[in-house]
């Protein structure tokens, strides 16, 4: 205990001088506005961020990338709940409900909920980086393809519940991503699968282009023909409109927490990240709420759940990263790739080696998200006027934007002329009723069930049993049965829902 | 032996193109450079080959008297950026990060690539290569070469090892393991080496080829445990493993290694001019401690030094591809 409190106070030594606070501040504000921006995710903004920090101090540097990362994690909801514009993949889920509450005129109230939810989901998952790091890594590695294969396949058949309106609609989107996640190389076998002879295809489609032409450009496309105008009536920006009613504040308080645990479990699991974590939270509201219709169409829950996930996610993926050496996502991996730069080695040594990056960057997380927290809610009368912008000026410069952070993720052109077949694709989809978001999840999701369910069999020698011998996958899978269950026999739902 | 000998008369033809374009090259080579130069590495930002890429182009912007730019293109094994190199105008002012994977053993697991690694690019040095380093997980029981080869014969198909991908040198070194010992392994490939080695930390892989650097962290912590390097002689971070070479498995050699290419049909004097300001460089006090904080093993090689390592290594791993019988479509 008296280690514990020793290294806090080294942590908050590092943590609060005027270097650390400074680079702290400039990161989490870069990462606000590159979250804001359409299309300019934390992958680009730290790739270009990279280089400049070759001359500061290691762990001031990666104080600032980090600030970059969970910084747009904040960012990323806004154009999200205004626009019907994600502004990082992350963020497609707030759309869903988000939207449409700024469409009945709260959005203030849903930018304030999203700031102080996305505060709670990461305070939360810092404090078990804090608490129970390399407990929490050691769980993390009991997870091999056989569990990554049963929680993705959970995640997938909660996708199921996501779509608004025609079931099999929903169902059929689903399908449509998961054959959309084949294209690019085969892992076991190293073959091009569905490139059609585009080079640029064997990575498969980039996530940040899908995402960007199915929810971007797609309602940049749909609203052509529209009046000239603006979008809504904000009404008056004032606190009383942003501050949540005692009644909403408690409809709040459960999602939230959820919405924490979920996105610090699946953000701890290298491999995930934030999408799905704000995917799987938004489904187990929708799955837990006693009116699920309200989801879709400005439910709080539907967007507190999945804002708190992806900020604990964002945070809980420095776990594994911090502890093991393994990062979490693409966006870790390069934090990782940051360290490296700077002589640090990060793996099971890193927290007792060097006590004073490791705690200065935790408590830096905590200085950050409550700078994050004080940037964002006075920005909110900012943003909301945005909405007051006349949509023939302020699309063709989203729309700029989009091109610009979809091309600088790979330098690759080819990614533009994607973004641009998915928004037409995703207008057509409007258009004709078919869901985007249970798309997008099947195909995040196909390529990791796939991966995982082929490496669980070479790893097994083709036993399919391995599934149910595991313990945690047979624990995930049973879960799996009893949604599927709920969902096809209304009767057991309703039974469940009574237990008294 | 086909694609061999196919590939020598292609090899002997590009040199007799590239000789002709040397006599239009001189004027433009005399004002080199006069613009900035790129140096491409065909990864993301953050990697090894980032690292080494952004050392040098540091180090030698200065002399050349124009920035040396980083730029990155990833995507496929690093064949995305090698390509499109290749396709650039070979006037040294695109240069490529290139490594065993972009500049090897890619060309020869699949013909659909749009380059060929042989005859595509002119090295103009082969910077430093990378041994790796043989890791069990510390509950194994196995503790030499020996008994892994062993337990390889004795369970055919059970023993298990990660790699980052198909066609990805810690893969072909576990072919070329299998292939010298006379035992079957199954090979496991991942998303990136990261994913292997959280299954060899929990216990669900056998065994992995690694990356040296990483893997010490966990030979220090114990969760892991060392068996044998690849170089022929023994790592000077690890020297108290022995080599594969050393315990039984003679002239076993498999290193990683990542240098500074050129378009074909770059000016002879345009590779000199780099490579004379690369070893410079290279010397620097700066430039030795980076080297040996990241585990490389200098190698410094001079254009046609480099050439005709190239040429070599293409070669061993198209023996290996052709014995194991690997086929990428």
């Amino acid at each position: 205990m008296t280690d514990f409190l020793a290294n806090l106070a080294l942590g908050v030594d590092r943590a609060f001088s005027p270097d650390a606070l400074l680079f702290c501040f400039i990161g989490v504000s870069v990462g606000t506005l590159i979250g804001v921006l359409p299309g300019l995710g934390p992958l680009a903004a730290i790739s270009l961020a990279l280089p400049l920090t070759y001359y500061l101090d290691p762990t001031v540097a990666l104080i600032m990338l980090a600030g970059i990362f969970y910084g747009t994690q904040y960012g990323g909801s806004t154009a999200s709940i205004l626009l019907n514009l994600p502004g990082s993949a992350t963020a497609a889920v707030t759309c869903l409900d988000g939207y449409p509450m700024a469409q009945q005129g709260q959005a203030q109230l849903a930018l304030f909920i999203t700031a102080i939810n996305s505060f709670v989901g990461a305070s939360f998952a810092i404090l078990l980086v804090m608490g129970f790091a390399p407990v929490i890594a050691q769980f993390a590695l009991r997870f091999s393809a056989a569990e990554y294969f049963s929680v993705m396949l959970l995640g997938l058949i909660a996708a199921s519940t996501l779509s608004l309106g025609s079931p099999v609609k929903g169902l059929a989107m689903v399908i449509v991503g998961l054959a959309l996640g084949l294209v690019g190389t085969d892992v076991n076998t190293g073959m091009f699968r569905y490139t059609f002879g585009f080079f640029e295809l064997a990575d498969g489609l980039s996530l940040v282009a899908v995402a960007m032409g199915l929810f971007g450009v797609a309602e940049i496309l749909s609203n052509i023909g529209k009046p000239v105008g603006k979008a809504v009536d904000v009404g008056r920006i004032n606190l009383k409109s942003m501050l949540p009613t005692r009644a909403q504040w408690r409809q709040l308080a459960m999602p939230t927490a959820r919405g924490s645990v979920v996105g610090s479990f699946v953000g701890a699991l290298p491999g995930t990240g934030p999408g799905i974590a704000a995917f799987m939270a938004y489904a187990l509201e929708k799955k837990l709420a006693r009116d699920p219709s309200r989801f879709g169409k400005g439910a709080i829950e539907g967007i507190s759940a999945p804002e708190a996930a992806n900020n604990a996610a964002v945070q809980a993926a420095f776990i594994p990263t911090l502890s093991l050496g393994i990062p979490g996502d693409a966006v870790v991996a390069l934090l990782l790739g940051a360290m490296l730069i700077h002589g640090i080695t990060p793996g099971p040594n890193l927290i007792t080696s060097q006590p004073d990056l490791f705690w200065g960057l935790i408590i830096s997380f905590w200085v950050g998200n409550v700078m994050l927290l004080f940037l964002n809610i006075p920005l909110i009368g900012l943003w909301v006027r945005l909405l007051q912008i006349p949509y023939h000026l302020l699309y063709p410069a989203v729309l700029l934007l989009i091109c610009i952070g979809v091309y600088s993720s790979n330098n690759n052109v080819f990614d533009i002329y994607i973004v641009l077949i998915f928004g037409v694709v995703g207008f057509l989809m409007r258009k004709f009723h078919y869901p985007a978001a249970p798309l997008l999840l099947g195909f995040i999701l196909g390529p990791l069930l796939e991966e995982h369910f082929r490496r669980a069999l070479l790893l097994s020698q083709g036993n399919p049993l391995v599934f149910f011998e595991r313990p945690i996958s047979a624990v995930f899978l049973v879960v799996c049965m009893v949604f599927l269950a709920s969902a096809f026999l209304p009767r057991i739902k309703l039974f469940r829902k009574q237990p008294q | 032996m086909g694609k061999f000998s196919k590939f020598l008369t292609v090899a002997t033809l590009a040199a007799a193109v590239s000789v002709a374009g040397m006599a239009t090259g001189v004027a433009i080579a005399q004002d080199y450079p006069d613009k900035p130069v790129t140096i491409v590495v065909p990864f993301p930002p953050g990697g090894s080959t980032d690292l080494l890429a952004r050392q040098i182009a540091d180090k030698i912007s200065g002399p050349l008297g124009q920035p040396v730019v980083v730029e990155n293109r990833g995507g496929a094994g690093g064949t995305v950026g090698a390509n499109y190199v290749a396709q650039s105008t070979p006037d040294g002012y695109t240069l490529l990060m290139g490594v065993t994977g972009s500049n090897a053993i890619s060309g020869i697991l699949r013909d659909d690539l749009p380059y060929d690694a042989a005859t595509d690019f002119a090295p103009v040095s082969i910077v430093v290569s990378s041994p790796l380093v043989l890791a069990v997980n510390a509950d194994s029981d196995l503790e030499t070469v020996e008994d892994v080869v062993a337990f390889a014969e004795a369970n055919p198909g059970a023993f298990t090892h990660g790699s980052p991908g198909v066609g990805t040198s810690m893969h072909m070194t576990g072919e070329m393991f299998a292939l010298e010992s006379g035992t079957s392994l199954l090979h496991i490939p991942y998303q990136g080496s990261a994913a292997a080695l959280q299954d060899l930390l929990g216990g669900n892989l056998v065994a992995m080829f690694g990356d040296i650097l990483v893997l010490s962290e966990h030979f220090e912590s114990g969760a892991l445990r060392p068996i044998a390097v690849t170089s022929l002689e023994r790592h000077f971070m690890l020297p108290d493993v022995p080599t594969i070479a050393e315990s039984g498995l003679d002239g076993f050699e498999a290193v990683s290694w990542q240098g500074v290419f050129a378009p074909t049909g770059t000016p002879q004097e345009i590779l000199d001019r780099l490579y004379a300001e690369i070893s410079t460089a290279m010397e620097a006090e700066e430039m030795q401690a980076f080297f040996e904080d990241r585990g490389f093993l200098v190698e410094g090689r001079s254009p046609s030094d480099s050439q005709a390592f190239v040429v070599d290594q293409i070669e061993m791993w198209s023996g290996v591809v052709d014995a194991a019988g690997i086929v990428v479509e």
